[in-house]
């Protein structure tokens, strides 16, 4: 079973998303703060990771820098899924492309179902 | 001069505003995706209807604050304070706050150490400053089963009101640039909060209209924010 890191800071919205995770068959891990994710990862290797690119205490960006630098973690598909809108994710663009993430969501509008899909795409490549 | 500060107090509103409307996607989120949740599963009672009631309280009281503050800046003149026993309404907001705590996985902690004499406050602003703080530090709140304290105790300079967690790196000159940045940044308080913590900067506007304000403060080895107010000279001498 394929295992999902949900990296989301509000823990009553991550619930929501490991649920529906669950319901679509995948095994979930949460990760409130960056400290947090790097355990969960430590210790259980996630095959996905879903980001909020807000993070209390933390830059997102500079967390997945952090977070590509163990070569163990290089190559697991993250999507973010963030409170940021287009307008204000533009500047960071070219480094979420550098960073290699499959895609980006903009949370407001991004409905479980899509969330659920674009997980199911990038695994399933 | 005239022109000059009006133009200022507007620019401050609109910034709040834009805070405020931002910050209200996160409860917004959280509803739409619990009632997606029971037609994605096919089980209605996937749907937490605690969640979505708590979270429509907590917009609805973002709103709300964020509408008295602007109603006690404009009015400041004419502003009624009057004696208000913060123990009663720090118990009233713990109340109050207590189903939020919950769905964050944390406790309220009322810590009233003693008796105090009323102090001068707008009434429904002090409480309002209270719960909209609440609402912003408790979704915020990267630990589970910790308890947020509500507290109040004395100093040689007022009675000090405050919000209390485990917030050890929460410094004074974070603070202050919170304050600086806030309706600039996405994260004007990111050491606090991870979204623009629109609450916690509605609660110092009102607290700033009845002339305090909120600072970082420390209570039993926990950090946090809180305000001195002024005990009622009135009552003192009845």
């Amino acid at each position: 079973m394929m295992h999902v890191l949900c990296i989301e800071p509000d823990r009553v919205l991550a619930r929501t998303y490991t649920q529906a995770l669950q319901h679509a068959g995948y095994t979930t891990a949460y990760a409130a703060t960056a400290q947090d994710a790097v355990d969960a990862a430590d210790t259980k290797r996630p095959d996905l990771v879903v980001l909020e690119l807000q993070m209390t205490g933390h830059d997102g960006i500079e967390f997945l820098h952090e977070f590509r630098s163990y070569p163990e973690w290089r190559d697991i598909p993250v999507i973010v899924n963030t409170n940021l809108t287009p307008a204000a994710l533009e500047p960071v663009k070219p480094a979420l492309v550098e960073l290699g993430i499959g895609a980006c969501l903009y949370k407001p509008y991004a409905t479980l179902q899509q969330l659920v899909s674009h997980v199911n795409a990038q695994l399933a490549n | 001069m005239v022109q000059g500060e009006s133009a200022s107090q507007l620019q401050e509103v609109t910034q709040l505003l834009r805070s405020v409307a931002d910050q209200l996607k996160l409860p917004l989120t959280t509803i739409a995706r619990q009632a997606e949740l029971g037609q994605l599963t096919g089980d209605p009672s996937q749907v937490d209807l605690t969640t979505v009631r708590t979270h429509a309280t907590a917009a609805m009281t973002l709103v709300d604050c964020y509408l008295l503050g602007l109603q006690l800046m404009r009015d400041q003149a004419t502003l009624a304070l009057e004696p208000v026993s913060v123990s009663s309404m720090l118990a009233e907001a713990a109340h109050e706050l207590d189903g939020f705590a919950k769905q964050y996985g944390a406790t309220i902690d009322l810590r009233i150490g003693g008796k105090y004499e009323p102090v001068m406050a707008h009434r429904s602003g002090l409480k309002s400053a209270v719960l909209s703080l609440g609402y912003a530090l408790l979704e915020a709140y990267p630990a589970t089963g910790k308890s947020l304290t509500l507290a109040v105790h004395r100093t040689p300079h007022g009675i000090v009101t405050g919000l209390y967690g485990d917030y050890e790196q929460l410094s004074a000159a974070q603070w202050r640039k919170a304050l600086e940045l806030q309706g600039r940044a996405p994260q004007p308080f990111s050491a606090l909060c991870n979204g623009n913590g629109a609450g916690i900067f509605v609660a110092e506007t009102i607290l700033r209209a009845m002339e305090t304000k909120l600072r970082v403060g420390r209570h039993n080895n926990k950090q946090g924010l809180a305000t001195t107010l002024q005990p009622s000279q009135q009552l003192r001498f009845v």
